[in-house]
């Protein structure tokens, strides 16, 4: 990826070579178009006159502006915060270089929520774990401008991946947590319902402070699973016993309360929520049920555990940094756990129900199918970066991409799905490449695995090859492509009554289908399209 | 490991080159520009924990003279 970087000092050692293109020294002069995105990296420079520095401070706002007006609006565009590194301070009252960074960083803020492409960056987090005598290497930034030490580029290097994967929304779903000894003290079926470590003092406010942060990430869209070696009364007991229990059965999407091996568990956990072992990390105070995870399910994320309960906190942090923190979040984050409620029920409904179609026509089912926009964009790019089930292709794509993909013409739509029961939101998406005046080819088609076992797929496909030929359209080509994930997919399109032309040797299927005909659509669905 | 190959092991790392000679100098090694040169400085310093003046830093400007900087200071 061609990176261009604005910056006032050095800072090769820490964002690197390769891809990347530096400013000079503050030169906003140049700003490239034939990147393939832009960031901002300015840091307060060393001058003990501190009015002075506050004034050369706040000028970084109109100069960012004025790049930003002139750089290509569809790339991505990063923003660090600024930190006063050095602290040179000669009187403590004067506060105008606070001031200036602090508007600086607002500044950033605002623009963040003004232009989808600006994404800003806390360089404090980052700088906040060092000292100032760390942080800055007097000796190198004089040799070179270093202003931040390059002795602490190697953990930059981490730290800035990590916020890499964030902005391009990659990140864990589920996190599947132990309940003895990691989130309550004590053990259950020794200590009873009352006896065990949770609220009160310490050590039971630690615990309690632990779970409600686990609640607040389920609010970011985290789905929460329980694996324990337990008996389930005595849990159950416990969750609607114990009046300092925040975490309860109703906020977990997966239990296993047993007596089996966990790693078993996890797999059957994985097999339930219909999400991959690589999108779960494992919590437990017990290291050999984490080398038990460890050794048999690679995929899975297995964090240390702290030993001591005032660090549940610091250990929370870096979970969250490490696998669940997301750029942005959207509404269907916000309600997964709601949906994940709701799906229940829909089984639970479909057992009374002898034949498929009855239960269809019963749920009441809605599709609202729509063209790709502004607002939407945001959840395509983060189901193309997530679903791995129904994909028939998986290609990850970020939303600057797609945005580059319709201004080149292509045909994006996504569909809503809602029944009686909820909203599920919008959790299926199609991609199209237009290759002639005639032809378009699919190169993306998916479906969140929360609305699949209901046709949805089927009647959103059919019900686009329709609009498609409304707009003139009369060939379609589409491939399917073959991963440890997406078998259920391989014969989607033969299902759909398109040709298949070849298969090579991986597996890959290409096909091709004339739009001679209008689709007919199940009635079953209520079907929309904005 | 002698000191020759941990040195030229950091190199190739702060390089990224899969192979660097005891020739290897500022002049014929087009990625040991001054702030790579500077990232090795800082590496060694590490690796060998010791401190490096900006003057010793600066005379580093081939392998033969890392080698013999570092002797000087590692006893």
């Amino acid at each position: 990826m061609a990176t261009f970087v604005f910056r006032n000092h050095t800072v090769e050692p820490f964002l690197g070579y390769e891809g990347m293109t530096y400013s000079g020294y503050d030169d906003i002069s140049v700003v490239p178009h034939d990147v393939d995105r832009y960031i901002w990296l300015y840091q307060v420079p060393v001058n003990a006159d501190v009015q002075q520095l506050a004034q050369e401070v706040e000028s970084y706002c109109g100069k960012l502006d004025l790049v930003l007006n002139s750089a290509d609006e569809r790339k991505p565009f990063i923003i660090f915060s600024m930190v006063d590194l050095a602290r040179l301070r000669l009187t403590g009252a004067d506060t105008a270089l606070q001031e200036a960074i602090m508007g600086f960083n607002s500044h950033v803020a605002q623009l963040s929520r003004q232009r989808s492409n600006v994404k800003w960056v806390d360089l404090e987090e980052f700088t906040s774990r060092y000292g100032t005598d760390v942080l800055i290497n007097w000796k190198f930034y004089l040799m070179s401008q270093t202003l931040l030490n390059p002795k602490l580029a190697s953990d930059f290097h981490i730290w800035w991946s990590r916020i890499q994967d964030q902005l391009d929304l990659k990140r864990k779903k589920c996190l599947v947590l132990d309940l003895d000894n990691t989130l309550w003290g004590g053990v259950l079926g020794e200590d009873g319902p009352d006896g065990i470590q949770l609220g009160g003092d310490y050590p039971g406010k630690a615990y309690t402070i632990w779970q409600r942060s686990l609640l607040q990430l389920t609010r970011q869209g985290v789905i929460l699973a329980v694996c324990s070696k337990n008996n389930l009364d005595d849990v159950l007991e416990a969750w609607n016993a114990n009046p300092a229990m925040v975490l309860k059965q109703e906020h977990f999407a997966a239990m296993r309360i047993n007596w089996l091996d966990k790693a078993s568990n996890l797999q059957s956990m994985a097999e339930e929520l219909n999400i991959g072992l690589d999108s779960m990390v494992f919590v437990d105070d017990n290291p050999a049920e984490r080398e038990l995870i460890k050794q048999l399910l690679p995929q899975v994320e297995v964090p240390d555990f702290p030993d001591k309960p005032y660090l549940l906190m610091p250990f929370y942090r870096d979970l969250v940094e490490r696998f669940f923190r997301a750029y942005v979040v959207t509404d269907e984050d916000r309600s997964k756990t709601e949906q994940y409620r709701a799906n229940a029920l829909r089984h639970a409904e479909q057992a009374h129900f002898a034949d498929l179609e009855s239960y269809l026509y019963s749920l009441d089912i809605e599709l609202d199918i729509m063209p790709a926009d502004e607002h939407n964009l945001p959840r395509i790019a983060q189901m193309t970066q997530k679903t791995n089930q129904f994909n028939l292709t998986t290609r990850r794509y970020t939303q600057d991409q797609l945005r580059q993909f319709i201004d080149q013409g292509w045909m994006i739509y996504c569909v809503n799905v809602s029944d009686r029961f909820g909203d599920s939101g919008i959790t299926g998406t199609i991609c199209l490449k237009p290759v002639d005046d005639l032809t378009l080819h699919i190169d993306s088609l998916l479906l969140s695995c929360r609305v699949l076992g209901k046709g949805i797929e089927e009647a959103f496909v059919k019900t686009v090859f329709n609009l498609l030929r409304l707009d003139g359209y009369r060939r379609i080509t589409a491939d399917y492509l073959p991963t440890a994930k997406n078998g259920q997919t391989a014969d989607f399109y033969d299902r759909m009554g398109m040709a298949c032309s070849t298969t090579d040797a991986e597996g890959a299927k290409h096909y091709q289908l004339s739009l001679d005909s209008v689709y007919q659509v199940n009635n079953c669905y209520n079907i929309k399209v904005k | 490991m002698n000191l020759n190959d941990k040195v030229l092991e950091i190199m190739r790392e702060v390089f990224e080159m899969d192979t660097v000679s005891t020739d290897a100098s500022q002049k014929n090694c087009p990625k040991w520009d001054s702030l790579h040169h500077l990232t090795l400085a800082s590496e060694l310093e590490d690796a060998f924990d010791i401190e490096l003046e900006p003057e010793e830093i600066a005379e580093m400007t081939d392998f033969s003279r890392v080698i013999a900087m570092l002797e000087s200071k590692v006893k």
